[in-house]
């Protein structure tokens, strides 16, 4: 007897539905799974067949055949020893075949027929809501991922027994869900077209009041997180770069539902979202240590894996001590700020992952940090220039905004009159954020930093006499023609902030100052 | 015409042997040297060392040395090198010649010899040291520049030691300026060191001299940089101190100088900057003072008046600017600030706020019309418009 059981599995972070088919036949007695099963899957047998007899199925000397089809797609993780399982009872007879159509299944078994979470949940499901399916099973512990989704029931079970009580009909399902963890119920909201900001209730996050002092980079920090440009904060040791970088998550503009559900299926991917408890509501915020490897950024493996710029998808991605990183795992970083998203090639095929961070940098302006404070640093000209130029040009070059972190005295951390909150900062930047979407409408651009050399040439207006002002800027101030297109960009952000149409030459000469990398520290004084 | 190219082609030979002893002997040795010259002329040394009877003429403690100049003497053929060191441009000046540099032949310990590449100063022009320090600060590195083109557009040579630092910046400015310098080093003429000064030292070859007491080829070490430092001071008139510390490698070229009669100068900071330290002690002890290069040049041209009253209009020029331009500049210094240090600066200076926005602009501004400079990030300090 031939069953067809839905289920999914996830490549990068697209998803495709599989159709486990279970054929139970006479014959030598045989248990085998084709279709292009990783180890994971092909031991889902084993687990399958103890977990069948502990619950009480007497599986017959037959030969059982399952194959996954598309056959031409590898497939790995667990999810599969639920389809299999029930796959196996329908053609047994202890289901029937109209129990289980057009359902989805996904879970991993475990020997006593419990049911355990698996990775990915959320990617899949959306795919079967999209392709139209309106139910599926999922173990408890991942119910509440995949009611995430919109327009599908999810049937959350906790064992295998109560799966086929619940499609015998036998038992309700909202038995389980008050039986299952409690968990946060995330606030998806049931109208929209997915663009207006998830849940109202945000995390305690740090906030910008904390810092004292420092204005010049709160104000590079405000208007980096408008335009999620990329930012490099150099300064002193202890002056309070990562203390800003971390902060900046709690200026930017709420995750909208489409981020989230964007941001939350990364998280599902790599099985992070269990640990999150509810759908990423908070812009990600992800600090690598300096001796990360470049696989770990970028994600990969034989069997790839989101790495940290994809977690960082819409969030911010914080190098500190950026000289360092090894320089190879740096230059991994140009492609993907170029593209926004990674592509992994391996002989399975090739995956994409979003990749869309706004890059933060810290890094001492010298070895030992206090240059060009004479008194305190007597680090050489040539030290310097070699600190500095471990970071590789073309890293700098996509650092729209750089500042400077001062030292910070006593009197400064001891201040008592508190700076703006993170609320305050970040009305500001919802402002210039409004602008920008109403700007991009039905671009698919979002923020300015997104825009290419042509979406300079169309939005970033200049008149006659602000074209005479760059020019005169460029030739006083050395700049190089690439800067002109990102000077552009940041002085839109600064206008947008300034609420302008127009981009004036304050909101330019704002933007130069900030445009570092290509010369200053790294070129030779000029003066 | 015969007996002119006969002296031409003895000196020539003279120098090649002069060539050899000087690397087989090592510049160094000058002991050596000395009691080697006492036996003649660098061709009659090689002879002797050819003939193995050299050792016989020396001191017993020169013994050993004679022996390797001997071994030396046999491997080698002086002219042959001599003429490929030549056609490399290097060129071999000794004392006595009219093309050694009359100042350094009078000083004490003065070289045997000097190599060089490029052109070796005039003696009829004037000559400045500008020495300071390697790790100086922005307001020496922009003095060291305003001074070397100051004095290469007097047709004052700057004489410094292509060091990182003050020397490098003095030199290149006054190259830029189209002026003549000389840079001696502490290596062989062919040796680029510090790596960074590539291009000034191509400029140098190009458009001034480098010279040597050392032969091509020699690595930088540092047990020979305080020798050359007498050269710095002796191929000038006078020594002027940008920038240095208490305690360090400059101001050895200042007792040098001394010892050989030269005007010291040294440019003043402030009390509390290490590394302005050194030029006010100097200063204490007895050393001229020089606020600009307009001073140095009358005490050394004696070109009085024109050049104070510049000076003096510059000042001028800078104080009266209008509004928030002027207000701005005021809130600046001479050492680098960042500009939250100068926002703070405006506000207790002038009583009222200056947005961040408006700060960039005029900052900017400044920068672009000469009255400022931009350093490292966001660091920006006052400089007096040339």
């Amino acid at each position: 007897m031939l069953i067809t059981i839905l289920s999914g599995v996830v490549y990068g972070v697209q998803s495709r539905l599989i159709q486990v088919e279970v054929d139970v036949s006479q014959g030598l007695p045989c248990f085998q799974i084709v279709g292009l099963p990783g180890s994971e899957v092909r031991e889902a047998k084993e687990r399958v067949k103890v977990a069948l007899k502990n619950v009480g199925v007497k599986l017959p000397p037959v030969c059982i055949n399952v194959n996954l089809s598309p056959a031409d797609l590898p497939k790995n993780g667990t999810m599969f020893d639920l389809p299999v399982a029930v796959g196996i009872m329908t053609a047994l007879g202890e289901l029937k075949r109209e129990m289980v159509e057009g359902i989805l299944f996904l879970g991993e078994l475990g020997l006593s027929g419990e049911l355990k979470p698996v990775k990915g949940v959320l990617p899949i499901v959306r795919e079967a809501s999209a392709k139209g399916i309106r139910k599926c099973f999922l173990p408890a512990d991942n119910r509440w991922e995949g009611a995430l989704v919109r327009e599908i029931e999810c049937v959350g079970v906790p064992r295998i027994q109560e799966a086929s009580a619940v499609l015998r009909g036998e038992r309700q399902e909202a038995f389980f869900e008050s039986g299952a963890e409690k968990r946060p119920v995330p606030v998806v909201p049931e109208e929209g077209d997915g663009k207006e900001p998830v849940s109202a209730v945000r995390e305690k996050e740090p906030d910008f009041s904390d810092i004292n002092g420092q204005c010049a980079l709160k104000r590079a920090a405000e208007v980096a997180a408008a335009g999620f440009h990329n930012l490099l904060i150099i300064g002193p040791p202890g002056s309070g770069k990562t203390m800003l970088a971390r902060r900046i998550p709690s200026i930017l503009p709420p995750l909208s539902l489409e981020e989230s559900l964007e941001v939350s299926t990364v998280y599902s991917i790599c099985g992070l979202l269990q640990s999150a408890g509810s759908l990423k509501t908070t812009r990600p915020f992800l600090h690598p240590h300096h001796t990360v490897t470049g696989r770990a950024l970028t994600g990969g493996g034989r069997i790839p894996k989101p790495g940290m710029i994809s977690l960082a998808h819409r969030g911010v991605l914080f190098l500190d001590e950026l000289p360092e990183f090894k320089r190879e795992t740096l230059d991994i970083l140009r492609q993907p700020l170029e593209d926004r998203q990674v592509q992994i090639a391996r002989s399975s095929g090739s995956y994409v992952y979003p990749a869309d961070f706004m890059l933060v940098g810290a890094m001492n302006p010298c070895p030992c940090g206090f240059y060009p404070d004479r008194k305190r640093c007597r680090c050489t000209p040539y030290e310097v220039k070699r600190y500095l130029s471990r970071v590789s040009g073309p890293i700098l070059d996509r650092m729209d905004i750089c500042v400077e972190a001062l030292p910070m005295g006593f009197s400064d951390i001891t201040a008592r009159e508190k700076g703006e909150d993170s609320a305050q900062v970040r009305k500001r930047v919802m402002a210039a954020r409004e602008r920008q979407e109403e700007r991009f409408a039905g671009t698919g651009l979002r923020f300015n930093a997104d825009m290419n050399a042509a979406d300079v040439e169309r939005y970033c207006f200049l008149g006659e006499g602000e074209l005479r002002y760059m020019e005169r800027m460029f030739s006083c101030m050395q700049l190089s023609a690439r800067a002109y297109h990102r000077i552009l960009k940041t002085a839109r952000t600064i206008a947008d902030l300034d609420d302008s149409d127009r981009i004036g030459e304050i909101h330019l000469a704002e933007a130069i100052c900030y445009r570092q990398s290509d010369r200053k520290y790294w070129r030779q004084h000029t003066l | 015409m015969d007996q002119l190219d006969k002296r031409e082609k003895k000196t020539e030979e003279e120098k090649a042997c002069l060539h050899w002893l000087i690397q087989a002997a090592g510049a160094g040795n000058r002991s050596f040297l000395r009691a080697l010259f006492g036996l003649g002329t660098a061709r009659e040394i090689f002879a002797l060392a050819l003939s193995g009877r050299l050792a016989d003429r020396l001191a017993q403690r020169y013994r050993k040395r004679a022996a390797r100049l001997t071994e030396s003497s046999k491997a080698c053929d002086p002219e042959q090198e001599y003429g490929r060191m030549r056609e490399r441009g290097i060129g071999l000046v000794a004392q006595g010649e009219a093309a050694f540099p009359k100042r350094l032949s009078k000083i004490p310990d003065s070289p045997l010899a000097l190599y060089y590449a490029g052109r070796l100063p005039s003696d009829q022009k004037r000559a400045v040291a500008l020495i300071g320090a390697r790790d100086c600060t922005e307001y020496g590195r922009y003095m060291a520049a305003r001074f070397g083109a100051a004095l290469a557009g007097a047709g004052v040579e700057v004489v410094s030691g292509m060091a990182r630092g003050i020397d490098g910046i003095g030199q290149e400015s006054a190259l830029r300026e189209g002026g003549y310098s000389m840079a001696v080093l502490g290596c062989g003429v062919d040796v680029c060191y510090p790596k960074e000064n590539g291009s000034l030292y191509e400029t140098l070859l190009a458009k001034g001299g480098v010279c040597s007491e050392y032969p091509p080829g020699t690595e930088p070490r540092a047990l020979q940089f305080p020798p050359r430092n007498r050269i710095i001071s002796g191929l000038s008139d006078a020594v002027l101190v940008i920038e240095a510390r208490v305690k360090s490698g400059t101001l050895i070229t200042v007792d040098m100088a001394l010892e050989q009669g030269r005007e010291v100068y040294a440019l003043p900071g402030r009390a509390t900057d290490p590394l302005s330290s050194g030029c006010n002690r100097l200063i204490r002890q007895g050393a001229g003072l020089v606020n600009g290069p307009e001073e140095l040049l009358e005490e050394l041209l004696g070109t009085k008046g024109r050049g104070r009253t510049e000076g003096r209009e510059e000042q001028t020029r800078l104080v009266f600017l209008d509004g928030v331009l002027g207000e701005v500049l005021g809130a600046l210094d001479f050492q680098p600030l960042a500009a939250e240090e100068i926002r703070h600066r405006f506000e207790v200076k002038y009583g009222k706020t200056i947005e961040f926005p408006v700060l960039f602009k005029t900052l900017l501004e400044l920068c672009a019309d000469g009255h400022a400079g931009q350093i490292g990030g966001g660091y920006y300090m006052r400089i007096l418009k040339p």
